[in-house]
């Protein structure tokens, strides 16, 4: 605790004198505290002592995301997060032998049916039939199912801040207990990822159809970044929706969850991060008990291969509802791997972020044309070339145009080379102690550090990076904002009212 | 060879052991939880009567102020809604007299530093969080904040149009919708615990009331201040007396939480939101109070029905139904005034009513079926193990110590709680589930697709339709008090001119053809429509160059056919097209004794001089009359433009007037918005029905 307090002190003072060397010095002592260890099958873990309270956070993350679906099961990677809370072979369930032949029948029946359904001249009759085993089976499969078995376990042994969540880039799973449980996370986390049981998965397709509803189909911001995505990518799969189109989510069965699986959770393609009071000996005498087994040694999760093609010009979208006007905007850039990806991502920060910065005085305060104004390099993900995108809210009265034309205005400015040393200077010193500010709980060590070995191929890269965007300079910003803030490389969607 | 076969005796035993340790979650032995120390709180007084909370935390080289200051949005009047939101936020925004805002945001962004500002219902906080060495540097800044907020009138403005945009905003997202609704339909209107900023509320608040505010509230005696970071505690005390000492001890605010009424209706309410596929749904009625002894059992029954994936709601209409993503419920107790009961969900429209059904369901099983202690025992011990917690951060626990001695609760109230929850049997769940809980006297709220939804409302009642439609801001334009026995006399006059007396009109057969401008270019535009103005209706045949569009406007609502299609149309785009109806001279001349006019003088256009009458019905519209025929020249009409949000005001030109069987009626009009031509109508034929 000594230890880590001095070493993150240390860091923090880099961040106020910004002492470059001190960089590496500090890591040193931040080392102290992170082992990293890999099993002989390639599972990766990261243990970061953390010892203040008897608590301990848990982080999965497995590098695959929406963009890795295949073609008509757009939504399989969200699909399989939700099953993933089902249980294992013998969690949530009384009797798995019995259960998993009903599962199987059910996945059969249910894609007689899909493929009936999809027939020039479907035989409806057949259909009926083959919907009427189906649930028929759905109905005998509940008998073996003990409903939520796997939370209620965490819960009971106080756990708390059970979730999980899938991205374009990957998908990630994480909770909290009592320092003292920790081999309870070994035992659930490794069965429910060595044995996958796709329980209840027609049930859970209906819950994750609820989902859609909510945060796009019913809802207009997120109706609007659908549309957008869309149609800023018209070939890599970062157009497509995470949790899926209605008709993929209809059309995915078990059969496809299950290689799914089989591909992309292989052991190279997962890394745990465990931060708290644990030690880390323990922590990996563990591991091997529990994850020594874990299956697919050797297997390489296939990459996406589909390059984003040149825009060839300006894409614009409008949708048209009876919500208030909403702009949102995205140049393609790069990956996060990228020499320019730094840069863009002060540029962003200038423009965009904190009270002093260029649009916030400009559009938001000055000429008041804006409620928010945000830039954000990397969306919808950084694996892959992202966009850099700007998200306008205008304020009431205030014409989407006229927004619009403003933002583009500033735009051009940095082109010029609007932007100041101090303002440059100030963004990064922001970006440093927010870094710091970041990892001062577990949870948050935990997921730093892991997003970051997985991206960057080392956690020390969290430290690391900082000298990069260091090095970013004016010309840097002035650089990147005339190569890739471009009308051909646009997209831009508005959501605008009808009018009456 | 001996070697060989120990190596592979050892090989095997290790990979026995291996798959022997790897154990099932019931098989695992627990150690016990390492003991820790818990944080001590420093707290001390200064004579102005500021507490201040203490905690030293060396983890980080950073050091957080929290000024917790007792005031609210409960003392501002309804008329002013949104006064105590906005001093928060133009406190911080404006900076001070010292500090203007551009030099505090540059000064602050320059040291990686946070102040900010905000005041709520029932408490305002003012905050800090900087480097460990800027702390003797910032510390001035921020108390000079604090004391002296500058208010400039330009941040107020910006306050003003920000919130205002709020507002405009506040019926994009179900979500909202329903949340603010809801507890509409459980506080009632008019008190502190709903109130909702309003054009109106936000135009009628000056700086002076930003100033008194903050006058009343800022004081020593109102303030308490945790802190908490890296610093040496004897050291610190002597730096925030030094800091904050001079603070004027200003009087305690008293602040009072007026008592709520309530008599458990059973209402069904819709807001009807045609452009979503999902219901969102809320049932409940009012909850209670922390002092209630039956608090600890509430809290586990709270748990037992909706405590996260392990609770009935989750299981039963996520889980095994798959009826929603959002399912959640809580029968909450605020310390102040009584909290809500509620159970809500968010489902697809044609299981709305399966999905209340299951909720309330759930609700109902409480009060008729004791608890399982198998269940029992599940949720006390998820209550019970997961306290640590609570305390698993310095921050959380000076918090918690500030929370507490903010509402004056005693320092050991929460561990009396845990106690008192180790306690409660399923007896108790079933007896307070019995006595709070009225699942068959609750007020149900749907926001969602009325055509979707359908009819699976009425079961549970008469289907009230919420209006949710944002009241207009001021149109800025001064009512002038007129002549109101000159305005009777006008407006009977142009009625008379209109329809000649004796002549009865329900309806009337008119085809028009109308050149409309847009940004696109000009656009022709058939129209056959039935108009009847006793039931205020438009049956329409639009002919357009999209093709043949039949349009019905009835009973305040609309839907448009286009090639075999229905569509439900919006309130936006009909209520236009009603108020045109309501607004027509035909219908002032039809029911004139409905309006109020007053007559305003005289304006001259074009040479010729014409007589002014407002005429004020549902609307407000005002007519130039010429005063040798009294037909009128022209009608004016102040309205918001949706698109905008902006007001534009509307005139519209009348002439070629011809009279057939008693009615009078302009053959040509022409329409402007803001002084720009929009439309030109000419009326190929009229008839009355």
């Amino acid at each position: 605790m000594r230890i880590l307090a001095s070493k993150l002190l240390c860091l923090l003072l880099i961040v106020a004198f910004q002492t470059k060397p001190a960089h590496a010095q500090s890591l040193d002592e931040f080392e102290k505290k992170v082992t990293e260890f890999t099993l002989d099958n390639g599972l990766h873990f990261i243990i970061i002592e953390r010892h203040d309270a008897p608590v301990v956070s848990f982080y999965t993350q497995v590098n695959v995301g929406g963009i890795d679906e295949p073609v008509g099961n757009t939504g399989i990677a969200h699909i399989f997060e939700h099953l993933a809370f089902k249980g294992d072979h013998y969690v949530g369930t009384t009797n798995w032998e019995e259960e998993k032949k009903v599962i199987d029948q059910m996945d059969d029946v249910y894609k007689a049916w899909l493929y009936e359904k999809y027939k020039p001249n479907p035989d409806t009759a057949f259909m009926a039939t083959k919907w009427a085993e189906f649930e028929a089976l759905q109905e005998e499969a509940k008998q073996y199912v003990v409903n939520n078995e796997f939370s209620k376990i965490i819960d009971r042994n106080g756990g708390v801040g059970m979730n999980a969540s899938t991205s374009w880039d990957k998908t990630d799973y994480f909770y909290s207990l009592p320092s003292n449980k920790v081999e309870l996370w070994f035992s659930l986390e490794s069965s429910r990822f060595m044995e996958p049981t796709y329980r209840e998965f027609y049930v859970e397709k209906e819950v994750v159809r609820e989902e859609r509803r909510m945060r796009t189909e019913s809802n207009p911001v997120g109706r609007l970044i659908e549309d957008f995505l869309a149609v800023a990518y018209s070939a890599h799969p970062y157009g497509r929706p995470i949790v899926g189109w209605n008709s993929d989510i209809t059309a995915t069965t078990i059969e496809d969850a299950h290689e799914f699986y089989e591909t992309y959770y292989v052991p190279s393609n997962i890394t745990f991060g465990i931060a708290g009071d644990v030690d880390p000996d323990q922590m990996k005498k563990f591991a091997e008990e529990y994850f020594g087994n874990f299956r697919g040694e050797g297997k390489v999760a296939p990459p996406v291969t589909t390059i984003e093609p040149e825009q060839r010009g300006e894409r614009r979208v409008v949708l048209e509802g009876s919500a208030q006007p909403i702009l949102v905007m995205g140049n393609h850039t790069v990956s996060g791997n990228h020499p320019d990806y730094e840069a863009l991502d002060l540029l962003g920060r200038v423009l965009s972020s904190g009270r002093t910065s260029i649009l916030y005085k400009k559009l938001v305060e000055e000429e008041q044309l804006a409620l928010q104004v945000q830039n954000i390099a990397g969306i919808p993900g950084t694996r892959y070339s992202g966009l850099f995108i700007t998200l306008g809210v205008p304020n009431q009265g205030v014409e989407l145009d006229t927004l619009e034309q403003a933002i583009y205005a500033e735009f051009e400015a940095a082109k010029e080379g609007s932007i100041t040393a101090e303002q440059l200077e100030r963004v990064k010193t922001n970006l440093r102690a927010n870094t710091i500010r970041g990892l001062a709980n577990n949870t948050g060590l935990a997921m730093g550090f892991v997003n970051t070995h997985v991206e960057r191929g080392d956690w020390r890269d969290v430290f690391n990076r900082l000298e990069r965007y260091d090095a970013v300079t004016l010309e840097d910003l002035q650089r990147v904002a005339k190569k890739y803030l471009t009308k051909k490389s646009r997209t831009v969607a508005r959501n605008e009212k009808v009018d009456s | 060879m001996t070697m060989k076969r120990t190596l592979l005796t050892v090989c095997m035993i290790l990979i026995s052991v291996s798959a022997l340790a790897q154990k099932r979650y019931d098989e695992i032995k627990f150690p016990e939880l390492n003991e820790f120390e818990k944080t001590k709180v420093e707290e001390f007084a200064l004579d102005n009567g500021i507490t201040f909370y203490l905690v030293e935390d060396k983890e980080l080289p950073l050091i957080r102020v929290n000024v917790l200051v007792k005031t609210g949005s409960l003392l501002e009047p309804l008329e002013k809604t949104g006064l105590a939101g906005m001093t928060g936020q133009v406190m911080r925004n404006g900076g001070s007299e010292n500090y203007p805002a551009d030099e505090l945001n540059l000064l602050l962004e320059d040291k990686a530093a946070f102040i900010s500002t905000s005041i709520g219902m029932g408490s305002a906080n003012a905050s800090m969080n900087v480097l460990k060495e800027d702390f003797d540097d910032l510390v001035p800044v921020f108390v000079d904040l604090i004391r002296n907020p500058a208010f400039p009138q330009d941040k107020i403005d910006l306050a003003k149009t920000q919130l205002k945009t709020g507002i405009s905003r506040r019926n994009d997202e179900q979500a909202q919708i329903a949340n603010r609704e809801f507890f509409k339909l459980i506080y009632g209107d008019n008190n502190p615990y709903t109130s909702q900023i309003e054009y109106a509320t936000i135009d009628a608040i000056t700086r002076e009331d930003l100033v008194d505010f903050h006058e009343q509230a800022f004081t020593g005696n109102n303030m308490m201040i945790g802190v908490i970071g890296d610093f040496n505690t004897r050291e610190m005390k002597r730096k925030l007396e030094a800091a904050f000492g001079n603070i004027e001890p200003g009087s305690e605010t008293n602040l009072i939480y007026p008592e709520v009424d309530y008599n458990y209706p059973s209402t069904v309410n819709l807001v009807d939101k045609p452009d979503v596929n999902q219901s969102y749904i809320f049932a409940g009625h009012i909850g209670g109070l922390r002092e209630n002894p039956d608090y600890a059992a509430l809290q586990l029954m709270n748990e037992i029905l909706s405590g996260g994936f392990s609770g009935r709601l989750m299981q039963t209409v996520r889980s095994d139904l798959g009826l929603a993503y959002a399912v959640f419920g809580s029968y909450s107790s605020n310390i102040n005034y009584p909290g809500v009961f509620y159970v809500g969900v968010m489902t697809k429209s044609s299981t709305t009513a399966e999905a209340i059904d299951a909720m309330l369901s759930e609700v109902e099983k409480l009060q008729v079926e004791p608890v399982q202690q198998a269940e029992l025992e599940e949720a006390r011990e998820r209550m019970l193990n997961s306290l640590i917690f609570r305390y698993d951060s310095k921050n959380k626990i000076l918090n918690q110590r500030l929370n507490n001695e903010y509402n004056g609760l005693p320092d050991d109230y929460f561990d009396e709680y845990v106690e008192q929850l180790k306690t409660v049997s399923s007896a108790d769940i079933q007896r307070v589930a019995k006595e709070y809980l009225q699942p068959d006297q609750v007020q149900i709220l749907v926001v969602g697709n009325k055509a979707e939804i359908g009819d699976q409302l009425s079961k549970y009642g008469t289907v009230n339709e919420i209006d949710i439609e944002i009241p207009l801001p001021d149109t800025g334009e001064e009512k002038v008090a007129g002549d109101a026995a000159a305005g009777k006399e006008w407006l009977n006059k142009m009625a008379d001119a209109i329809v000649e007396p004796g002549t009865e009109i329900t309806s009337i057969s008119v085809k028009t053809q109308t050149i409309q401008d847009s940004p696109m270019g000009s656009m022709t535009l058939g129209n056959d429509a039935v108009i009847n103005y006793d039931e205020i209706s438009m049956m329409a045949n639009l002919t357009t160059p999209q093709g043949e569009i039949e349009m019905e406007l009835k009973n305040g609502s609309g839907v448009m056919k286009m090639m075999g299609q229905e569509q439900q149309l919006p309130p936006m785009m009909t209520k236009p097209m009603f108020n045109e109806i309501k607004n027509s001279y035909l219908n002032i001349a039809l029911k004139k004794d409905q309006f109020m006019a007053e007559y305003l003088g005289t304006e001259e256009v074009e040479g010729k001089e014409y007589g002014v009458l407002r005429v004020d019905g549902e609307n407000t519209v005002t007519f130039l009359i010429d005063p040798d025929t009294g037909l009128p020249f022209l009608s004016r009409t102040n309205d918001l433009n949706p698109q905008t949000g902006a007001f534009a005001t509307n005139e519209t030109r009348y002439s070629n007037w011809q009279t057939n069987n008693g009615l009078t009626y302009a053959h040509s009009t022409v329409s402007f918005s803001d002084g720009n031509k929009v439309s030109e109508t000419t009326t190929e034929s009229v008839s009355i029905n």
